[in-house]
């Protein structure tokens, strides 16, 4: 079959002026863009493998030379899951979308007790800014409502507070997303957006400390230095925030590095926020500045049915209705089977299954985890370790009976403190999907 | 662009174009220390053929991947809302009129609700 040269790079190497006409002036004359400062931009940065500076300047119809030269990749597998290709990176992660780079861990990869950075997850939201060569020299920003305004470098809050390490678990907001029915808008995660790594840092109170928060301030607003993915630097991919209780957690940190290296910038190295318990976008990558406000946060990620959940159940597909939505805050509980893997086949006359995982439950602890091979019929309880330090999950570990050869699921449930349990399906449906955490299943082939 | 503009941007494209390829000389090497994600090539052809299917492709593949269309399952009604989202959220232009109908109508009948999730749970035993 002959192929049609058509993919985005192609157009703008054959026909560049059509190219940018194709994307960028659909309509009339009206919007014609005599320079690419929109979304090609970030495209084509992004196939380049990095941000194109000075895209303010970059004419309409231009191509970069590295851009002519790249040869485009081939084109994307049509079955199975695409697997991450990425230097440092585990071969097993699965792709959901590699513009933005959005790759999820499977289960069974979250099988260690403290999560390898070639494991762990990636979201993205927008296109990440290019490495920094002396990341000492990178800048904070603390302003707002505070006494005395900031801008702080890595090197100093790395001279000047007390670095602390806590094993903590980051969990994307859409985690469980694929599990909701009908299909809930978003990047369709399984139970892999999440990861429990070694953060080290310092704390953000001792920071705002400094700066002296105001009785006014009541929430944070985080910015990145990630560029919108439509390349326009007039908008922010996400700017998200907290209440100013959860943000003085001792917890809450200014990270550097993530099990005990520098942080990488795909991980929002040089410098990023970790708020655990909370969905990870309020965990800014690349953080580069912390305004404190004197009301809730309405920047954009914050509104909508962006990051909240319905206050009361609605249809699931209906159209929702606006008022009925409150902020996502802490995730809800989770277990995940990470040993077998799901699919696993075990030697006939097998008689008990030797069962791993992990639970965490946001701001909460896991009182218990129950695991069944029969539907649901009997539970059995696992053996659960407490977390090391709050916020780090709690793995666990179960040997159960199993009567026969055969196919048997594995379910897991995990109740939080308060005994609020994982249900069966997804529950408490909104457009965007979060807050989805039904049990975990693994299959297994005896025989 | 009328002539006279054209002119001036032929002569600031050429400017524009030495200092684009220098700044990537330096963004590469920095990069090799720690490299950045390329993502895969699409072409409309990767996706399923129907009218309005390239103009959905152009439309909406400029900011990210088109597998992230792709991969949605959403009803008439909230593909609706989604382009609207996407000029409020996101700042894509306008989609209008003809142009938008003939989208809409790509990405309602190519990516209806699914039937079988595509991420739930499945029997890995059962070949598909
Ligand atoms: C001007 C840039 C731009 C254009 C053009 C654009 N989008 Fe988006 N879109 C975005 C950004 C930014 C996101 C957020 C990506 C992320 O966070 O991973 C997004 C996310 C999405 C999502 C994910 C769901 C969600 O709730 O975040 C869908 C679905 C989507 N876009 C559909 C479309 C469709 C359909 C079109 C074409 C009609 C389109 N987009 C064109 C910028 C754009």
């Amino acid at each position: 079959m002959k192929k049609r040269e058509r993919s985005l790079e192609e157009l703008y190497r054959d026909d560049p002026e059509r190219a940018d006409a194709l994307l960028y002036n659909r309509k009339t004359g009206t919007s014609r863009r005599g320079f690419l400062g929109g979304a090609g931009v970030a495209a084509m940065g992004a196939m380049v493998g990095g941000t194109i500076p000075f895209s303010q300047n970059m004419p309409a119809g231009f191509v970069p030379a590295a851009f002519a030269q790249a040869t485009p990749p081939a084109p994307p597998e049509k079955k199975g899951p695409q697997l991450l290709d990425f230097p440092g990176k585990d071969k097993n992660l699965v792709v959901l979308g590699d513009r933005p780079l959005v790759a999820e861990t499977p289960e069974s990869l979250l099988d260690d007790d403290t999560t390898p950075t070639a494991k762990f997850f990636i979201r993205n939201n927008g296109n990440p800014p290019a490495t920094v060569a002396a990341p000492d020299t990178w800048k904070l920003a603390i302003d707002g409502e505070v006494n005395k305004p900031l801008e702080i470098s890595l090197g100093d809050l790395k001279k000047n507070y007390k670095p602390q390490t806590l094993r903590m678990v980051l969990e994307c907001g859409g985690n469980g997303r694929g599990f909701f029915s009908p299909t809930a808008r978003g990047n369709q995660w399984n139970n892999g957006g999440a990861g429990c790594a070694e953060w080290t840092g310092v704390s953000l109170a001792d920071v705002l400390k400094t700066a002296g928060v105001k009785p006014s301030g009541v929430y944070t607003a985080n910015y990145g230095a990630d560029a919108h993915l439509s390349g326009d630097p007039k908008q922010l991919t996400l700017s998200r925030g907290v209440r100013m209780a959860k943000a003085m957690e001792p917890q809450s940190l200014l990270v550097w590095a993530m099990n005990g290296k520098p942080l990488e910038n795909v991980h929002g190295g040089p410098l990023r926020l970790i708020i655990p318990g909370w969905a990870g976008s309020v965990s800014h990558k690349w953080v580069t500045k912390i305004t404190i406000r004197d009301k809730e946060h309405d920047g954009p990620g914050m509104l909508g049915t962006n990051y909240r959940v319905p206050i009361n159940p609605m249809v699931p597909g209906a159209k929702e209705d606006p008022k009925n939505f409150r902020i996502l805050e802490s995730m809800l509980v989770r277990s995940i089977i990470t040993s077998p893997a799901n699919g696993s086949k075990l030697a006939a006359g097998t008689r008990e299954l030797k069962l791993r995982g992990a639970s965490w439950a946001g701001d909460l602890t896991v009182k218990q985890v129950e695991v069944s091979v029969d539907f649901g019929q009997t539970w059995v309880r696992v053996n659960l370790n407490p977390p090391k330090n709050k916020f780090d999950w709690q793995r666990w570990t179960a040997n159960v009976k199993v009567p026969s050869d055969g196919y048997y699921e594995v379910w897991a449930k995990a109740t939080d403190q308060n005994g609020k349990a994982q249900p069966h399906v997804a529950a408490n449906w909104n457009p965007q999907g979060y807050g989805s955490n039904p049990f975990h299943r693994v299959a297994v082939l005896i025989g | 662009m009328n002539t006279k503009k054209r002119a001036a941007f032929a002569v600031r494209s050429l400017f524009a174009g030495l200092l684009v390829v220098v700044a990537f000389a330096g963004v590469s090497a920095i990069a090799q220390q720690q490299p950045q994600f390329v993502p895969q090539a699409e072409d409309p052809d990767n996706f399923p053929a129907g009218p309005g299917r390239d103009d959905a492709f152009y439309a909406c593949a400029g900011c990210h991947a088109f597998r992230l269309v792709a991969n949605q399952g959403l009803t008439r009604e909230r593909w609706n809302e989604t382009i609207n989202y996407m000029t409020e959220r996101h700042g894509m232009p306008k989609l209008e009129g003809k142009d938008r109908e003939l989208i809409l109508n790509y990405l309602a009948k190519t990516y209806p609700p699914k039937q079988e999730q595509n991420r739930q749970f499945q029997n890995p035993f059962l070949k598909q």
